[in-house]
């Protein structure tokens, strides 16, 4: 019968103890790098599913599979980016397919939605009085909902995460020359709509 | 450039995101155009409301937690084994 190794036990341990600390450095640099853009992610997928309980449902199936993922995160370039593209491919899997028609908007349904959640909501400051600070939060969301979604989504992307062209063409899988494009076409929309709410509080926009 | 070309770089010129170039001749048109100035400082304008007044949520805290504990599960389980072994 063969000596059992002495080194043998002490081998299997540091094998252990450095796989666990590969592991936990993974965590700490996913943590310290990805879950610091959980509040965006989880505005985000608000503003896609319109409903919380899906909204935390596609922001936890995001996280999970990002970490599964992470070695194929490219170091040095934008995370935030990378968890977007991640929630929206599983946005498109699990809620599209099944949803109503494309383009329709139901107004009630936003304004219960954001009545809704409204305490928690963070409020700006309305010092200015000229007709932009007139208007609600409500009336903007629901201008930009009534854009098509192509043109909605990049100027959601743009303005309100800040993503560079580059970074939105790579997200919505088209040339960056479409994405300024769609930016220019929507924003043109956008104004038109606001200033259709701006006409309804008495500002006259002929001017400006 | 004239007007026409000036209104069509606007939006990109918003964002920071026209070529050297491009960025150049826009600003040149801009010192020279008073009405592509205003346009100019509606569109910026018109960015400023969206990021304004589109509201941002806090994630719940129960989110957060569980989402922590996505990423701190597989550790957790492979301290549990070297304890228990
Ligand atoms: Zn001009």
């Amino acid at each position: 019968m063969d000596k059992p190794d002495p080194t043998h036990h002490t081998k299997t341990r540091e094998k252990k103890e450095s796989l666990s600390r590969e592991e936990r450095q993974k965590q700490l640099e996913f943590q310290h790098e990805a879950v610091v853009h959980l509040n965006a992610l989880y505005n985000y997928a608000l503003h896609l599913t319109m409903n919380p309980s899906d909204a935390e449902d596609l922001v936890q199936e995001t996280y999970l599979k990002a970490y599964r993922f992470f070695n194929s995160f490219e170091r040095g370039t934008n995370c935030k980016a990378w968890l977007f593209k991640i929630l929206k491919n599983n946005y498109i899997n699990r809620f599209r397919k099944n949803s109503k028609e494309p383009g329709k908007v139901d107004y009630d349904l936003i304004k219960d939605f954001y009545h809704s959640i409204k305490d928690s909501r963070i409020d700006t400051t309305e010092a200015d009085s000229d007709y932009f600070h007139s208007l609600l939060h409500e009336e903007v969301y629901q201008a930009l909902h009534s854009l098509p979604e192509e043109f909605r989504e990049v100027i959601q992307l743009c303005d309100i995460e800040g993503f560079t062209y580059e970074e939105i063409a790579n997200m919505v899988e088209s040339p960056i020359g479409t994405v300024r494009s769609r930016l220019y076409r929507g924003r043109k929309l956008l104004r038109q709509q606001l200033e259709g709410y701006a006409k309804k509080y008495g500002f006259n926009t002929d001017n400006i | 450039m004239n007007c026409k070309k000036a209104g069509v770089l606007i939006s990109a010129s918003v964002d920071g995101e026209l070529t050297l170039i491009e960025e150049q001749e826009f600003l040149l048109h801009l010192s020279e155009c008073k009405e592509c100035s205003v346009e100019f400082d509606e569109a910026k304008k018109t960015k400023m409301i969206i990021r304004e007044k589109i509201i941002r949520f806090k994630a719940p805290q129960a989110l957060i937690m569980s989402v922590m504990q996505l990423t701190s599960f597989s550790t957790k389980e492979h301290e549990d084994t070297l304890l228990y072994e």
